[in-house]
């Protein structure tokens, strides 16, 4: 009885815990649209920008060729993205950032996905920060805006 | 390159004098740290963008009432340095939070110069700063930040 007892009690626990919360709830990205710092660097590095486009939807831009969009947490940001995209190829590879922090605390990252995925880019990316931009970007010495 | 630099595994050491932060208030007065030298300083960097940040500044709310408690000749002060990029964030965080201690951003987010010259790989990050400007603790959260100030203003007297 007790033996049973505590395994409810254990069961109890993992489910009210955030990170069982967190498994559930699915991501708006798929691990194929996630994009690695370094590939997007690299590709900065040797000018193959002519068929992308780099959003910023956290505080700043700082990644080179990358637009500012504003932190996508701010209904008036995701305005702004729906607004700058409206004209863009479905099929453009349009890849996001924010960068203020690990993507289990970001604010930014997913409704900004949500609002490509609604408006039915078929080649969206999330830029893969661990960290930050700070770490994973300008540390690297990775190209940055003026 | 500056940014290379930073890669290296270089990290702040206790006893080592704290780097030196002058930046706007948000009145646009500059402030520094090495101004407040003689007191204890709990240099807290943050953003209104950082959720852990913003959760912890009640409890930094509770030490500068306890230990500063608006007296210009008290031992201890808070010296909060934001890595907000927008101006009005940050503001108006300050004033939802009722922050009454000095506050400071040169509103560079990452790119900040203090985020290199602190090493700062995440936030919240702080550290205390003895009445010599050394550094005397690096990141310290909760009891033991707590314990840590109590302990360092009581050996004080």
């Amino acid at each position: 009885m007790i033996r049973c007892l505590s395994f409810l009690f254990v069961a109890l626990l993992a489910f009210s815990s955030n990170g069982m919360y967190a498994q559930q709830k699915p991501e708006p990205w798929s691990n194929k649209q996630l994009l690695e710092t370094e590939k997007l660097a690299s590709r900065i590095g040797q000018g193959e920008v002519q068929n992308l486009l780099i959003l910023s939807i956290g505080p700043d831009a700082l990644i080179k060729g990358s637009v500012g969009i504003g932190p996508a947490s701010e209904k008036e940001n995701i305005n702004k993205l729906r607004a700058y995209l409206k004209d863009v190829a479905k099929g453009k590879e349009v890849i996001i950032y924010c960068g203020c922090c690990p993507f289990d605390r970001c604010p930014n990252i997913r409704p900004a996905f949500r609002a490509l995925n609604a408006m039915g880019f078929k080649n969206a990316k999330l830029l893969n920060i661990h960290q930050n931009v700070k770490v994973d970007w300008l540390d690297k010495g990775y190209p940055l805006n003026e | 390159m500056a940014a290379s630099l930073h890669a290296q595994n270089k990290m702040l050491k206790i006893g080592q004098s704290a780097p030196e932060i002058a930046m706007p208030s948000p009145e646009g007065d500059t402030i520094s740290l090495s101004s407040l030298k003689g007191k204890l300083v709990l240099v807290d960097f943050w953003a209104s963008w950082c959720a852990p940040c913003v959760k912890e500044q009640p409890e930094l709310k509770v030490l500068y009432d306890t230990y500063q408690g608006g007296m210009e000749n008290s031992r201890f002060e808070i010296f909060g340095v934001s890595l907000d990029k927008d101006r009005h964030n940050w503001l108006k965080a300050i004033e939802r939070l009722n922050i009454a201690w000095l506050q400071v951003s040169d509103l560079m987010f990452w790119k900040s110069p203090v985020a290199g010259d602190y090493f700062i790989q995440d936030l919240p990050f702080n550290v205390l700063v003895d009445k010599q400007g050394n550094i005397a603790a690096i990141n310290l959260h909760g009891k033991e930040l707590k314990d840590f100030i109590a302990s360092y203003l009581g050996n004080e007297r």
